[in-house]
């Protein structure tokens, strides 16, 4: 498997061509975890990215202004850690004639990096993840010209679901466990806050936090079984989502885990095995082939990285559309030049068809006091996963509708 | 044969005019070298410099493995960034960072006292987990792993910008450098080396391990402050976990590799640190560094198969670690990923190969191709005349017992030695004779009865206070400072005086022509002398010397007889444990004999001859009368 | 009956559950004991030793071999692991009585968790055991078969090594060596193998405590660093010549941190254990159950 990762990097590679005169190229970045925890939704999202990238460099090129230009990639992995995230993005941002960066999977790497992409006016599509802090702190600081865009599910949409679900399920005391990250500490707000929305149908008896690398679970499920939790809901990444869930076994406490979409990594699922069946969370894209829209995008990953499963199917689709996106953009602008991108993806005319939905203007104006201008997700394009021995599957298959072909915005 | 350019001008000089160049050249880079990513660098560098130049002290000059630097910058960092959030000026910030990582840091010291190696090792990290556990969890205070903004102040007015900050960082390096120099190359550094290369003689010679140990601890740990506090002010973010483990070795390498008890190595570590990462991302340069790397260490394993020897292990293992960085800097997909190994790679090749460092290394060559003008040695001022202070009653123990375990090494001893007098103390091995200079020295503390030297009683098991009351001492196994040179080692003992009266106590003892040399280039003979130089360099009221002429060849004894002789003529009272009887005979005026821990004699040189219980323990009868001669006491004033 | 309070079987659960993965501990610190003895230096990057076992068995498991052959095969690996760390970072630094030996090893360690990032990845992965799933209660505690596993491996691999050490020639051999090594030489033992020896034995330990810690933390490069300072802690103030006393060590190591991590909350565990680990440093520098050093000048 590795050697033949090997030659599909050359060949990728070669397809990016930097023999190819300088003003010939558009250079886009993709950064992200490729290694660490959170490493399974930064590799796809980046071979997601990939492979939309390499299947327009083999039909030409993206047509710029009567030129056709090939994309040629620039990879930096910030490793899920902030310091790191911050120096890959001075790094990029001091680079010449980068036209654009997709990325970024951790909250508090966007939060630490993203201004130096902003101070360059470069434009970034923050994919699959990062928080909405990574969004607000814009609106906050009162930026009124924004390069920054998110493709990615809104956590407070995500915690909306959960509850709904766990409502739905029938449940009337839970217990929120999450980690210590930003991404951890703003989900256990989010659903606090949605839980409060929901007026008291719902009663939190128990909040306990671990930290990343912790292995054992047992002391916070102890006090969550205690309490009489009869669901978790649940805001961390995939090793520790194990641990929660093989603890879950060992005390014989058999609840149900319904959390953020970081259920579906595949770190998660193979490290918990048996006891991680039936986690329930928010996913954008299923990896099903039944489903039309979906298959394409799915044969062409397994076929091009010679895998049977994608380690994150989310990260990977939303990767692919988001390179698509940003290919489209370039040539209604016509340039490489970053503010003209920026304002192609603000006013996107054709509809980009992508492995998640068809995708219709799903930018705006920035407006500093309305972040959803430079959201492109909305409820109605989320379904609710579960995990079944090894895959994520449609928890209630009468949603698949919602993936298959509809038109958003 | 080249002996090298001789450029006229003394090695400090030299060191001072290409540092002050150095650091011209780094100001101006920014001009060249453009971008706010290569300003970042260098500003890493700068501070990272700060915070190994303080690692240095502990680790290269104390030559303590100290795994809390890490942390102690994180605490720094998060101490200035507090400051600054509760509204400090810059100046205050810095200060804070400095006092919260000085605090702790000092105090590590004491565990470093009585702890070894590993010992140590382990303590420093288990201070270094809590801090960083405790800065994680303390979220109200340093919102814990979310990470702590800050936003930077201005200097006195003046908002800093990026290059700005960089050169206000370019000025602390170097005066934390010239700090630096200034403390470790002064008589305080010599006290930190020779304290690494024997703590007993130190203390013994009231050098002090404590104190000094503290003050290196201390100094080490404000530089960590300091660069914490600049690493705050640069990145504007904190977070806990980035102070961890990994860090730790990362810097304790660098150290390393840059070069140990060096501040260029310190550095050149800090400038490998910095640029690690970058180096590897550009593969054609990273290459070409490990091409010549493995070049360079080739050059040891040629000079031997050129000798036609096997390559020692010394010399093969760098080569070989250099190939396979080699080896993965060509063949490997992603060479980023191999940023640890590569790094350690390296580092296994300098530890093994160049344990001096890069510093070191460049050094070592530099001295082949340069001459410099030496230090001037003034002519030697002083000397036995003025070697002890005298007393009425320079030693008297009272029924002194100590036991280990079962065996009692000494039991129930009294004696005293009088003014102007020698007393010799002889017995079989394993008499106790040793354990008796060990306990009035303060190296043991007896389980009962007195010592008291010079009318003082010094408080038990110590030797500084034994030495503080007038105690001095050479050991049965010599205890040198090997990293310092023989006059070195005289100037951190003596009482007062400077260096020409350090080398009126190297003429006393025929050792002036080697002043320079260092403790371990000397002959063991030498060395014994340069022990009892030493010991008188204190000017004691209580010399004792334990076997000075054991393993000495003829000539040296009968040098060593004399001057033992002119020591006891200055007014030095002495304690002489001795197996050369002749010596005894000659030099002692009372003679004190021990067998099986107690006192079985006390008399004249010739009263204990004859002595039944002596013969039949020690000397053995008949053989001794013929070769020393006369039953008085010796005349040797 | 006694039907206890829940809060009570609750520390208890968490207790015990600590104690048990403070056997591990215990055995890795018991590879300290074994270099130490031999030639008074220990493995920085022990830690690096376990992992690399773990992965080992992993992968020979991975290969379709039976269980207890993955087991047997990675502690072979350990061995020989152990006897090259001892060669290429250690004895050159004791022919030159320094102390080099403690940034050797930790080099040694650093190559390979970098070679393990990129052979098997950064990920953790599950550690395939035979074990049923589902625990066993007693008195309503719940104890899994691997954190069992790793109890009666430990006690096991440690009786068997003392058993050696006393009645095969090997054994004592080393124990000679450990003693006093000039003195063994005189009598023939070359203590350059005594030594050899002591790492490959502390290897294979090490690689063992791997695959017995693996089925309940998952393996991966970040298991290394915390197992060297817990197994380090053990090992120091047990003191590093105190035999059994690693155990009792261990087991009250693993139960403290559990139930700091409980009663205060996870991010605290470690902190009461490194505590303590100062104060015995400070107080009894020679361990607790260890014997104490004599200055000889």
């Amino acid at each position: 498997m590795k050697a033949s990762r090997s030659i599909l990097a050359v060949l990728l590679a070669t397809s990016f061509s930097t023999v190819a005169v300088a003003a010939d190229v558009v250079k886009i970045a993709i950064t992200g975890p490729f290694s660490g925890g959170s490493a399974p939704m930064g590799v796809s999202m980046r071979d997601g990215a990939k492979l939309a990238i390499s299947q327009i460099n083999q039909s030409g090129g993206i047509n710029v202004g009567g030129r056709k230009m090939k994309i040629e990639l620039i990879e930096r992995d910030d490793e899920g850690k902030n310091d790191r995230g911050a120096l890959v993005a001075q790094e990029i941002s001091s680079m010449s004639d980068i036209s654009a960066v997709i990325g970024t999977v951790n909250t508090g790497v966007a939060v630490m990096g993203d201004k130096y992409y902003v101070e360059k006016g470069i434009v970034k599509i923050i994919t699959p993840a990062a928080g909405s802090a990574s969004m607000t702190q814009w609106s906050k600081a009162g930026v009124k010209d924004l390069p920054i865009f998110r493709f990615a599910s809104h956590d407070g949409i995500q915690a909306h679901m959960v509850v709904e679900k766990a409502l739905k399920l029938g449940f009337t005391n839970v217990a929120i466990l999450h980690d210590a990250t930003n991404y951890g500490v703003s989900g256990r707000d989010d659903l606090i806050e949605q839980i409060s929305k929901q007026g008291g149908k719902l009663k939190v008896v128990s909040v306990e936090k671990f930290a990343i690398g912790d292995k054992d679970m047992t002391g916070q499920l102890i006090k969550a079984k205690a309490a009489g939790a009869q669901a978790i809901l649940i805001w961390g990444i995939g090793p520790e989502l194990a641990a929660v869930a093989s603890g879950k076994e060992k005390l014989g406490f058999k609840v149900p885990m319904i959390g953020g979409w970081t259920l579906s990594m595949s770190n998660f699922i193979d490290t918990s095995g048996a006891s991680g069946n039936g986690a329930l969370m928010p996913q954008t894209f299923i990896e099903d082939e039944s489903i039309a829209r979906a298959r394409p995008f799915i044969q062409a990953y397994h076929k091009a990285y010679s895998v049977a499963r994608i380690p994150s199917p989310v990260s990977a689709a939303q990767g692919y559309d988001a390179a698509l996106l940003l290919a489209e953009a370039i040539h209604e602008a016509g340039s490489t030049n970053p503010s003209k991108i920026k304002f192609s993806l603000e006013n996107l005319k054709t509809t980009v068809k992508g492995a998640i939905a068809d995708w219709k203007k799903p930018w705006s104006k920035w407006n500093p006091s309305n972040v959803e201008t430079h959201e492109a997700f909305r409820r109605a394009t989320t379904v609710m996963g579960k995990v079944q021995n090894g895959r994520v599957v449609l928890a209630d298959p009468s949603e698949k509708f919602v993936l298959e072909g509809i038109a958003v915005k | 044969m080249f002996t090298g350019v001789d450029l006229g001008l003394r090695e400090n000089t030299a060191e001072r005019i290409v540092r002050i160049v150095l650091f011209i050249a780094l100001g101006a880079l920014p001009a060249f070298w453009h971008g706010q990513y290569a300003l970042g660098l260098l500003t890493l560098m700068a501070v990272y410099g700060v915070l190994l130049i303080g690692l240095d002290a502990t680790v290269g000059y104390l030559g303590q493995v100290n795994l809390a630097q890490a942390a102690l910058f994180g605490l720094g960092a998060y101490a200035s960034a507090l400051a600054v959030q509760a509204g400090a000026y810059f100046p205050l910030a810095l200060l804070a960072g400095i006092i919260a990582a000085l605090l702790p840091g000092a105090a590590l010291a004491l565990p470093a006292l009585r702890l070894e190696g590993p010992q140590f090792a382990l303590s420093t990290l288990s201070f270094a987990t809590l801090s960083v556990i405790v800065l994680n969890e303390s979220e109200t205070i340093t919102h814990g792993a979310l990470g702590l903004s800050i936003v930077r102040p201005s200097l006195f007015t003046v908002a800093l910008d990026a290059r700005g900050f960089y050169w206000l960082c370019l000025v602390l390096l170097f005066m934390s450098w010239w700090v630096s120099q200034i403390l470790l190359k002064s008589r305080f550094g010599l006290s930190i080396e020779a304290l690494r290369d024997s703590p007993t003689a130190t203390d013994a010679l009231g050098i002090g391990t404590l104190r000094h140990k503290v003050l290196a601890f201390a100094w080490g740990s404000a530089l960590a402050g300091l660069a914490g506090a600049l690493h705050a002010l640069n990145f504007g973010y904190l977070q806990p976990a980035a102070f961890g483990y990994d860090l730790m070795v990362m810097l304790l390498l660098g150290v390393v590799f840059g070069g140990r008890r060096s501040q260029w190595g310190a550095f050149a570590g800090a400038a490998v640190v910095a640029m690690l990462p970058n180096l590897l991302s550009n593969r054609t340069l990273f290459s070409g560094l490990v091409s010549s790397g493995c070049v360079l260490t080739l050059v040891p394993i040629l000079r031997s198969l050129i000798s036609r020897r096997v390559p020692a292990f010394k010399e093969a293992a760098p080569a070989v670690a250099m190939a396979v960085a080699l080896a993965l800097s060509l063949f490997a997909s992603n060479v980023e990923e191999w940023r640890k190994g590569i790094f350690a790679l390296f580092l296994f090749a300098a530890v093994v190969g160049l344990p001096d460092g890069l510093a070191g290394a460049f050094a070592s060559a530099l001295h082949r191709l340069i001459r410099f003008t030496p230090d001037p040695l003034p002519p030697a001022t002083g000397g036995i005349r003025s070697a002890g202070i005298s007393v009425s009653k320079p030693l008297q123990v009272f029924k002194l017992s100590k036991s280990f375990g079962g065996v009692r090494a000494v039991d129930n001893v009294s004696l005293d030695i009088g003014q102007n007098e020698i007393l010799g103390l002889i017995g079989p091995n394993g008499s106790g004779k040793t354990t008796f200079i060990n306990l009035v020295s303060g190296l043991y503390a007896p389980d009962s009865g007195s010592v008291e030297i010079a009318g003082t009683r010094p408080l038990p098991g110590s030797l500084m206070s034994a030495f503080s009351a007038g105690a001095a001492r050479t050991f049965q196994n010599l205890q040198p400072f090997s990293g310092l040179t023989a006059l070195e080692s005289i100037l951190v003992c003596q009482h007062d005086g400077g260096k020409s009266e350090a080398m009126g106590w190297l003429r006393m003892v025929a050792l002036e022509e080697k002043a320079r040399q260092r403790c371990s280039e000397l002959s063991y003979g030498d060395l014994r002398f340069l022990e009892i130089a030493r010991a008188l360099a204190t000017r004691p009221r209580l010399l004792m010397l334990d076997e000075p002429a054991a393993g000495m060849s003829k000539p040296d004894i009968a040098r060593l007889v004399d001057l033992i002789a002119s020591i006891k003529c200055a007014g030095v009272p002495i304690l002489l444990i001795e197996h050369h009887q002749d010596v005894v005979a000659e030099l002692c005026d009372r003679v004190a004999v021990m067998d099986g821990g107690r006192l079985i004699a006390l008399g004249t040189s010739a009263q204990v001859r004859r002595n039944p219980k002596v013969i039949e323990a020690y000397l053995g009868a008949d053989e001794e009368q013929t070769s020393v001669q006369g039953t008085s006491e010796p005349q040797l004033c | 009956m006694i039907i206890l309070d829940a809060k009570y079987i609750a520390l208890a659960q968490m207790a015990v559950g600590g104690g048990l993965m403070g056997m591990a501990y215990a055995l890795v610190a018991y590879g300290f004991q074994l270099t130490y003895a031999a030639g008074k230096a220990v493995n920085f990057g022990q830690g690096e030793l376990v992992m690399l076992g773990a992965f080992a068995g992993i992968s020979l498991a991975g290969t379709g071999l039976p269980y207890w052959v993955s087991v047997l095969g990675a502690m072979v690996a350990g061995a020989v692991l152990g006897w090259f760390v001892e060669r290429v970072a250690v004895r050159l630094a004791l022919k030159q009585h320094n102390e080099g030996w403690i940034l050797l090893t930790i080099i040694v360690g650093l190559f390979a968790l970098s070679s393990v990032e990129n052979i098997w990845g950064r990920d953790d992965r599950p550690f395939p055991a035979p074990w049923p799933a589902g625990a066993l209660d007693f008195f309503g505690i719940s104890v899994t078969w691997p954190e069992l596993a790793i109890a009666m491996g430990a006690m096991g691999i440690m009786t068997l090594v003392e058993l050696a050490k006393r009645y095969t020639m090997a054994g004592i051999a080393v124990q000679a060596v450990s003693a006093d090594p000039e003195a063994a030489e005189l009598c023939g033992v070359r203590s350059r193998s005594a030594i050899s020896l002591s790492w490959a034995v502390s290897g294979a330990a090490a690689a063992f405590a791997g695959t017995v810690i693996g089925p309940v933390t998952t393996v991966g490069p970040t298991m290394a660093a915390a197992l060297t300072l817990k197994a380090f802690s053990v090992a120091v103030v047990a003191g590093l010549d105190s035999g059994f006393g690693l155990v009792i060590a261990g087991i009250a190591l693993g139960a403290v941190e559990n139930l700091s991590g409980y009663v205060l909350g996870s991010g605290w565990r470690e902190a009461p254990g490194l505590i303590l680990l100062i104060l015995a440093l400070a107080l009894r520098p020679q361990g607790v159950f260890g014997k104490k050093i004599i200055r000889k000048v």
